[in-house]
């Protein structure tokens, strides 16, 4: 089955297009076929925590509330240097091959 | 200048959504983004903008005659179209926005350096505020590319000067260290906010009066989704315009135009990301360098303004604000545009308003409510030089010569830009 990695923010125009992109481009070099990323307002999450498939959520907002699947806060993608997103995308990475 | 004249010529010939993807072309080169980085994000861009003029085209074709109907029938001189973000149509398709993302971006790296400023300007999608100011004053000055760069630039340079009053707060307040927002109608927002919240806390009574965001979400939610908020307009506007008709006609209208307004509501949004997805390579590069320039200093990095929407006062306020704002625009005389696609940008007001009134809706309600008026009566007396803008870009022409007019709040309502504007037409 597919992997599901959502990103969330407040509008789904622009700040989650950043983030999506960079992780995007990771998925690609590491082969995994099968991990779709999709960028989201995150007033929807509500439409994509009950699918089996999700593993992840991206938020470019901080959160008032608690996910089942593991929540990663992805404002380095906005603001980090290479390196910063480089340990964030790792983690992506590990949770993704763990799951 | 003559070179200027006829380069700006050419660029308008070729229409926005080709200027868009040539000039993101170029910027991309310049920025070393990749060529093929650079090629797809222009074209991206240049899709995007096309397919925003042919939303706010379906929504013209679907409201104008309404509006119109409601002024023959009840006097009501509500007749300006809310375009809302199709001002980001102006924003990347005039012919000076290149121009303008240069100059911009030399200012700030400047200003940094001397330390006038903490905000290092690189979200470059949030230039549009600026640009398409830019826009109106290039329409206002009979196609002046010069003097719109000029307007738009002092907008951007403020609206970092802004950022810095406002960071500290927006950092504690989402757990988000080393941001800023410059975005133009938020960050003042924050500005507006707080001496009246200082006012409202001293008012007894109000001072410690809250309502619950879950509460407000779970009853009246459905409001707050653009497609159900869209198509309850449309029909209302519709009930005004086509009530009366003739049997199954004035329904059939009525329902239509709710199913218009809820397309325009979606799709609008949408288009704009469109837009905003092929500026992203050269956003990620500009914060590159420039982060690579200042890594010793306290700077702010500009994110858009959406990063501020988290908290559950933002939502439950929105939901709030849309009819009552609505109903205020309805009522006040002189107004003469309903918002309906403005009602956009609420969200942002709020996630703006929130840090300084603690996360309390009511007062955040009343501090919004407050900073819309000025909203309603700067894009009525300034519609005329932003309609020409469409004009001038070869949009709605033919409508617009028949005396059809686009307005906003987010940017034709803004007060910083009014007053901006004001200044740069006296050259005109």
């Amino acid at each position: 089955m597919g992997k599901l990695i959502v990103v969330a923010c407040g509008a789904g125009i622009n700040t989650s297009t950043i983030a999506e992109d960079s992780i995007q481009e990771r998925m690609v070099q590491e082969g995994f076929a099968d991990v779709e990323v999709k960028r989201i307002l995150m007033a929807d999450i509500d439409g994509y925590v009950g699918r089996t498939d999700l593993v992840l959520i991206v938020s470019m907002m901080k959160i008032f509330r608690t996910f089942d699947v593991p929540v990663i806060q992805g404002m380095p993608f906005l603001i980090g240097s290479q390196d910063e997103k480089n340990v964030l995308l790792d983690k992506i990475v590990d949770i993704v091959k763990n799951v | 200048m003559e070179i200027l004249s006829t380069a700006v010529g050419w660029l308008l010939g070729l229409g926005s959504s080709l200027i868009v993807m040539i000039v993101l072309i170029i910027l991309g080169l310049l920025f070393r983004v990749g060529w093929q980085k650079a090629v797809r994000g222009g074209i991206t861009a240049g899709v995007g903008l096309a397919g925003l003029f042919l939303v706010v085209n379906v929504i013209i074709g679907a409201l104008q005659p309404a509006v119109a109907e409601m002024a023959t029938r009840f006097g009501l001189t509500k007749t300006i179209v809310d375009v809302n973000w199709a001002d980001a149509g102006i924003a990347w398709g005039w012919p000076g926005v290149a121009g303008l993302i240069v100059l911009l971006l030399v200012v700030n790296i400047l200003m940094v350096v001397l330390k006038l400023t903490k905000t290092l300007w690189t979200d470059v999608w949030s230039y549009w505020h600026g640009s398409a100011l830019a826009g109106f004053v290039w329409a206002a000055t009979d196609g002046n590319v010069l003097l719109g760069i000029l307007a738009g630039v002092l907008y951007l340079v403020i609206g970092g000067l802004m950022s810095d009053m406002t960071a500290k707060k927006y950092q504690e307040f989402n757990d988000m260290p080393g941001i800023g927002v410059p975005c133009g109608t938020t960050v003042q927002a924050s500005l507006f906010a707080i001496p009246v919240v200082w006012l409202l806390d001293r008012i007894p009574g109000l001072k410690d009066w809250d309502a619950s965001p879950e509460g407000i979400k779970k009853r009246f939610g459905l409001i707050g989704e653009p497609a159900v908020l869209g198509f309850v307009l449309g029909v209302i506007i519709g009930i005004f315009a086509y009530g009366t008709g003739e049997g199954d006609l004035g329904l059939t209208k009525i329902l239509g135009l709710g199913m218009n307004v809820a397309v325009m509501m979606v799709i609008l949004p949408r288009m704009v990301s469109i837009i905003a997805e092929g500026i992203v390579p050269i956003t990620m590069s500009i914060v590159q360098y420039m982060r690579e320039r200042f890594k010793d200093r306290e700077i702010y990095v500009a994110v858009d303004c959406a990063v501020l929407l988290g908290h559950p006062a933002v939502m439950a306020s929105t939901i709030i604000l849309f009819p009552l704002l609505v109903f205020l625009a309805a009522i006040l005389p002189g107004v003469q545009m309903l918002p309906i696609a403005s009602l956009a940008v609420i969200p942002f007001w709020a996630g703006a308003v929130v840090p300084y009134t603690r996360g309390n809706v009511i007062k955040t309600v009343i501090v919004i409510m407050l900073y819309s008026i000025p909203f309603m009566y700067f894009s009525t007396m300034l519609v005329d030089s932003q309609t020409e803008a469409y004009r001038m870009m070869g949009q709605f022409t033919e409508l617009i010569d028949q005396g059809l007019k686009l307005g906003s709040w987010d940017m034709g309502g803004d007060i910083l830009g009014f007053f901006i504007r004001i200044f740069f037409n006296l050259f005109g």
